[in-house]
């Protein structure tokens, strides 16, 4: 069952982002900002979803991060949502905040504000272009004038967790695509679906899929409960690791067509690269995981997989 | 177009937070002194310890309580299946008739049969062997040779039934057979037969393995009178009876858990402070488990929902095989060689030396992969 949120997110994406807008938004240095879809996406309220006083929960901003992953949002809707949330006294309507990790924020470059994870607001700013893998404006940031605010200490597991979501979005349209794909291309007078070799590849990419999917709402259920952290830490290395092996399976189902730029494939590939090294690779999140864990000890080793602490 | 695998979210209801804690209660209590080196629901058989789980009616928990029952839910009895793997309890005796045996009578069987025997499996006394594979039928399971002929008072049985576990020393065994011959469709003509394991015309051999263990079997018939009532369900309708345990055979925490307690050992060998790259591979592996644990989770709210999911529970087994069989290889890596009797090691190598079996048993992995690329619609 899908959310309300969900669902119109789902309508207003499809509508918007096609081949076109994400060739254009990934253009190297002069990536251009949608902005047609970023006043659709005002108009809807979207950008609200998960604010104190908007009436719907964090988790559901969580959950409409999974739907722009799916589509390759090429806009920067994790930091949007995630300062909006945060920030809740930020008048609306002022542009928008994007978030910045050592001293890089995406789409600096169109934005009005820049946050850093401590705290530190930045009201004026100059910017020099940069991108990451996908293509997507990843623009270091020179500070001007600086506010201090108040953030909650959970700013960077929430920056993970949108990197987890995006994920998991991005995971499920990949897996469409090269299902698709494999019944859709023939080799041999028949579909390559029909080849054993194909059907256990996509068997192990849906096996992955699916644990990520799972691992990843896990993680937004827990949500402002105890074991939160460990659960978002958990999910961040676990759907890292499924986006590596599923972006290479995909490829290879897709053959020579899904390498060229021509094809959307990468779109969605690329951005699974980026996204499992953006807030934390998976060794990262293992080791602060696995400190805790060891921590407990090994007779309680049981009981920290099944509370989550 | 959208490919339909849904693990729905599914919590486990607060009420199994009581029983959790009165099972890791009773563990510390009941467990034989002895440690088991892992945590194979294949190893540890122990009729004292069943009958001490049936009398705390942690056997045949989902059942009625008309059949000795407990009426509680899928979720409780994950609760009580989990904790007893986790802690490497010797749950072998009664485990498939728990599991499996016993669902399929409750479905399948005639109210004698479920009379007679699901409050004997309750209570932790009647254990169950799976008559599926055969000498010459593994994963084509439809090409079953052993023929039930009808004779006069029941079926005559003859032909062998092969990777049997416990067959020497559990009671019953429910053997697919064929009761008409091979026609068109292949999967016609199967039954279900109920016999007794100390039956005359059947003979157990046992099949040492290369662990040096002998749980598992042959089981011969030869001209094996078996009464009418020994019929399970319908005749011919075999394959569909045999298809639909799967769901209960393949989505359990035992799919996932067989190498944990090679990663209790090695929390333990590296201690609280570890290195780096140690703490890691810690994380990993919790990652996976916590994960892991929901999805398996997940198949227990469909059952609870009386679905058969299928393709989930393969899907469960599946990447829970590979990860029962990373986990060791993981943990070699990061340790140097120990004596062969330091906990750790012992675990390492009990483990590693069954490794093999886990992406076999209950459906090699390629047979589950066709089972998932069926329901991604690829054939």
């Amino acid at each position: 069952m899908e959310s309300l949120i969900a669902q119109t997110a789902e309508r207003i994406f499809a509508d918007h982002v096609d081949k076109a807008l994400l060739d254009r938004a990934e253009a190297p240095a002069a990536g251009a900002f949608p902005d047609a879809l970023w006043r659709t996406v005002q108009d809807s309220g979207l950008h609200l979803v998960g604010r104190p006083d908007s009436g719907s929960e964090l988790g559901d901003l969580f959950g409409l991060l999974k739907v722009a992953g799916r589509h390759a949002l090429p806009m920067p809707l994790a930091e949007v949502l995630v300062a909006n949330a945060v920030l809740p006294d930020v008048p609306d309507g002022a542009g928008f905040t994007t978030i910045a990790v050592d001293g890089v924020a995406p789409w600096a470059r169109a934005a009005n504000r820049v946050l850093d994870l401590d705290g530190a607001l930045h009201v004026s700013f100059t910017v020099e272009p940069g991108a990451n893998i996908a293509g997507e404006p990843r623009d270091s940031v020179h500070a001007g004038q600086t506010v201090a605010v108040a953030v909650p200490s959970e700013l960077p597991l929430y920056m993970a967790l949108s990197r987890t979501s995006l994920m998991s979005g991005a995971l499920e349209r990949t897996m469409e695509m090269s299902v698709s794909y494999a019944m859709e291309r023939a080799q041999f007078g028949r579909p390559i679906a029909k080849f054993q070799a194909i059907q256990h590849n996509l068997a192990l990419l849906a096996g992955e899929v699916a644990a990520a999917v799972r691992a990843c709402d896990g993680a937004i259920e827990a949500l402002g409960t105890n074991g939160a952290d460990n659960q978002i830490a958990a999910a961040k290395a676990r759907v890292g690791e499924a986006a590596g092996v599923v972006a290479e399976i995909a490829h290879q189902v897709h053959g020579a067509f899904g390498f060229t730029h021509e094809h959307s494939l990468h779109h969605y590939t690329r951005r699974l690269l980026a996204w499992r090294d953006e807030y934390g690779r998976e060794h990262e999140w293992q080791e602060r995981l696995g400190r805790r864990a060891a921590a407990r000890g090994a007779d309680q080793l049981w009981d920290f997989i099944t509370r989550g602490q | 177009m959208s490919v339909e695998l849904r693990f729905d979210p599914v919590e486990l209801p607060p009420e199994t937070q009581a029983l959790r804690a009165e099972v890791r209660d009773f563990v510390a209590r009941e467990m034989p002194r002895e440690s088991w080196p892992n945590s194979d629901f294949n190893e540890g058989h122990s009729p004292e310890f069943s009958r001490k789980l049936g009398a705390r009616g942690w056997i045949g928990m989902t059942w009625p309580k008309a059949y000795g029952g407990g009426e509680r839910s899928f979720f409780e009895r994950y609760v009580v299946t989990e904790e007893l793997l986790a802690a490497g309890a010797p749950v072998s005796a009664h485990w498939i008739a728990d599991r499996q045996s016993g669902p399929l009578l409750l479905r399948y069987g005639t109210e004698a049969q479920r009379r007679r025997y699901l409050p004997r499996i309750a209570a932790g006394e009647c254990y169950f062997s799976i008559g599926m594979s055969e000498p010459d039928s593994g994963s084509d399971l439809a090409s079953v040779r052993t023929r039930a002929d009808r004779v006069d008072g029941g079926w005559l049985v003859n032909g062998a039934k092969i990777w049997t576990t416990d067959a020497h020393r559990n009671h019953h065994i429910i053997a697919l057979v064929r009761t008409a011959p091979v026609g068109e469709n292949r999967h016609a003509g199967l039954s279900q037969l109920l016999i007794d394991l100390d039956a005359d015309g059947v003979t157990v051999r046992p099949i040492k393995n290369m662990a040096g263990g002998e749980d598992f079997n042959e089981v011969v018939f030869e001209d094996c009178l078996v009464p009418e009532e020994a019929l399970i369900g319908e005749a011919g309708n075999g394959w569909a009876q045999v298809t639909s345990e799967l769901g209960y055979e393949r989505s359990g925490p035992e799919r996932f858990l067989s190498a944990f307690r090679v990663f209790v050992e090695f929390v333990r060998h590296v201690g609280a402070d570890p290195a780096p790259d140690a703490a890691a591979l810690i994380g990993k592996l919790a990652s996976h488990l916590m994960t892991l644990r929901k999805m398996s989770i997940s198949v227990a709210g469909m059952l609870q929902g009386g679905r058969s999911p299928t393709v989930e529970a393969a899907l469960v087994k599946s990447v829970g095989n590979d990860f029962e069989k990373l986990l060791p290889e993981l943990v070699r890596l990061q340790t140097s060689a120990l004596p062969s009797d330091h906990p750790l090691q012992r675990s390492l190598s009990q483990t590693l030396l069954h490794a093999p079996s886990f992406t076999i048993r209950g459906g090699t992995r390629e047979i589950l992969r066709g089972v998932i690329a069926r329901g991604l619609g690829l054939r």
